[in-house]
């Protein structure tokens, strides 16, 4: 039986092989082929070296990363880039010692209010206004805020979602198909519109923390449908075995359930972090200079007319970085867990 | 010899008519062993997990260690008889997301607020018992069933139970593991643990059993020393059922 596969594949690779290479009809397919994604790539480079002009991109990197944030005071949104930056890194390949595995995630969660500090200033910084927050900062500050606060909500929903508790149960469920049945762009308007129409007279939350209150609604919706996954998938004798030692019903979903639930639910998780990372371009439309809204506003300088594709090569090019640094960050946690843990 | 446990006309029903326990009473004293046999699907799970509160039952009363539980009986109070009652399942049941040592001390350090030193050292010593110290760091995943059935032996013990259950701790392992599992059983039963197992291991039932209770459909046929069950059943259903396996 063993011998059956091997040369399975090598016939169906030497099938392949003749199809591809041995007949001049495809072999001039190929080249057709050949000769057009060559002209492709010539012709995308003579634009990105030669016609492309791309001094809208080089002559606003600080535009595109702090916004109007003051000048004399951007090495307070470099410092917070950097702390973001260092703390991926020691995640990713940092030493394997217990005790920092185990503290990481306060690191994690420390980037937050640090960034919130250095951005806003107080406390021996120079206060600095949110409508000179901006660009790439702004960006990243409006995803990191969101996912901290939308991370325990969707945990908190999703067990709400099993409470044996009638009303508790039903009001979570309710809440997460309206969610889920509302448009994101309709939430953001919801958010910058109505939330001021609600608060008393005097209170006044600012455009950013409605923007992120808005996103955390809308995402804490998913994550919390992602946990519900993982939690459905722990096998119901793990649930006995915890109960016959002793524990509680909390202790049970702290100790047992939540862990287990978030490993498997971790991409599904990353998946709707990503889409949230992009969806904050959606802010631009509502005024927020974040990384796009910035870019419009460069689009609508004089100097630059007309040149949309350079900025947008360059957006599309910024986004995926990002996004492929927090695939690769949850991918690299992924495997983390699963070696250490033999699943 | 004071009991242990009571059960008074234990009834249990799945669906309408069909009974799991039907009017079970028996009684465990203080260090003994009792072997709880029967074909499949007779209700021998079931029995031993309505003793821990793993499953209700609808009529009849139960006295472990002391607490009477009955049929409305609430959640708190079979907490109470959890955390003096340990329980060891077939499928081991262990914390993948946990290391070995960890799996041991979390209901000692959660339940009974026991500093994290102590616990990890008793919980040591507990593997050292079992013969598997040196996996303390590891991930149950990475050991095989024998030694995770031990490890799970050391969880339900690590909170100084007055009984223990044992649902068929045997019926998921190799035939070469299941002795390291049934002589970590024995030494326990030497040292006075009382017991109560599910077993279909009639070598060990025969050894260490001080009591073989047998059950078919939900019903107590016979209650025996294993001396007079194995070699002169007094119920012809007992009689067959050890034809069978034998």
């Amino acid at each position: 039986m063993n011998n059956i596969n091997p040369n399975l594949n090598t016939n169906s690779f030497q099938k392949l092989k003749k199809f591809l290479l041995s007949k001049s009809k495809y072999n001039f397919c190929n080249f057709i082929f050949f000769v057009i994604l060559i002209s492709l790539i010539f012709n995308l480079l003579t634009w990105i070296f030669i016609n492309s002009n791309w001094k809208v991109v080089t002559s606003n990197l600080n535009l595109y990363a702090f916004g109007s944030f003051p000048i004399d005071q951007q090495w307070r949104p470099t410092l917070w880039f950097f702390s973001l930056l260092s703390i991926t890194f020691i995640t990713v390949y940092g030493p394997k010692w217990n005790w920092l595995r185990k503290n990481l995630i306060f690191g994690w969660i420390g980037t937050v209010p640090l960034g919130i500090y250095l951005l806003n200033g107080g406390l021996g910084l120079n206060p600095v206004m949110t409508r000179h927050w901006g660009g790439l900062t702004l960006t990243i500050l409006i995803t990191s805020c969101s996912i901290l606060f939308s991370l325990p909500i969707g945990i908190l929903l999703a067990l709400c979602r099993r409470s044996s508790i009638f009303l508790i149960q039903k009001l979570c469920s309710f809440y997460i198909d309206v969610m889920r049945a509302v448009p994101l762009i309709a939430v953001l308007f919801f958010g910058q519109l109505l939330i001021p129409l609600f608060l008393p007279v005097g209170l006044e939350i600012d455009r950013v923390w409605r923007a992120i209150i808005a996103f955390t609604f809308f995402v804490s919706a998913y994550i919390a449908e992602d946990i519900r996954g993982g939690l459905q998938s722990i096998p119901n004798n793990q649930i006995e075995a915890a109960k016959s030692l002793g524990l509680n019903k909390y202790q049970i979903n702290i100790f047992i359930l939540i862990p287990q639930a978030l490993r498997v639910a971790l991409p599904a998780i990353t998946n709707h972090l990503i889409g949230l990372f992009q969806n904050t371009s959606l802010m631009s439309i509502l005024g927020l200079m974040e990384l796009l809204g910035v870019s419009r506003s460069i689009l609508a300088n004089p100097e630059y007319i007309g040149q949309y594709i350079e900025v947008y090569i360059w957006l599309a090019s910024v986004y995926w970085l990002f996004c492929t640094i927090m695939a690769f960050v949850s991918k690299k946690l992924e495997q983390k867990m699963t070696i250490n843990k033999g699943y | 010899m004071k009991p242990i446990l009571t059960a008074k006309n234990l009834t249990k029903s799945y669906a309408k008519g069909i009974l799991a326990l039907n009017k079970v009473s028996f009684t465990l004293d203080q260090g003994k062993v009792l072997v709880v046999m029967g074909p499949s699907g007779s209700g021998k799970s079931t029995l031993i997990r309505t003793i821990n509160g793993l499953e209700t039952f609808d009529e009849g009363e139960l006295n472990v260690l002391g607490i009477k539980i009955s049929a409305d009986s609430d959640e708190r109070k079979i907490q109470r008889i959890r955390r003096r009652v340990g329980m060891v399942f077939q499928q081991f049941n262990l914390f993948p997301h946990l290391s070995i040592l960890e799996n041991i001390t979390l209901a000692p350090i959660q339940v009974q607020k026991r500093n994290k030193k102590e616990a990890e050292e008793y919980g040591m010593k507990l593997l050292c018992q079992m013969g598997i110290e040196s996996h303390a760091k590891k991930y149950p995943g990475q050991l095989s069933g024998g030694e995770q059935q031990r490890v799970a032996i050391a969880r339900s013990l690590a909170l100084k139970p007055e009984l223990l259950l044992f649902d068929e701790p045997t019926s998921a392992l190799d035939p070469e593991r299941i002795n390291e599992v049934l002589d970590a059983m024995r030494r326990l039963a030497d040292q006075g643990m009382t017991m109560i197992v599910v077993t279909h291991e009639i070598k060990f039932a025969m050894e260490v059993s001080d009591q073989v209770l047998f059950i078919d459909s939900g019903k107590i046929l016979e209650i025996s020393s294993p001396e007079v069950f194995f070699s002169n059943a007094s119920h012809e259903r007992s009689r067959k059922f050890l034809n069978q396996i034998n």
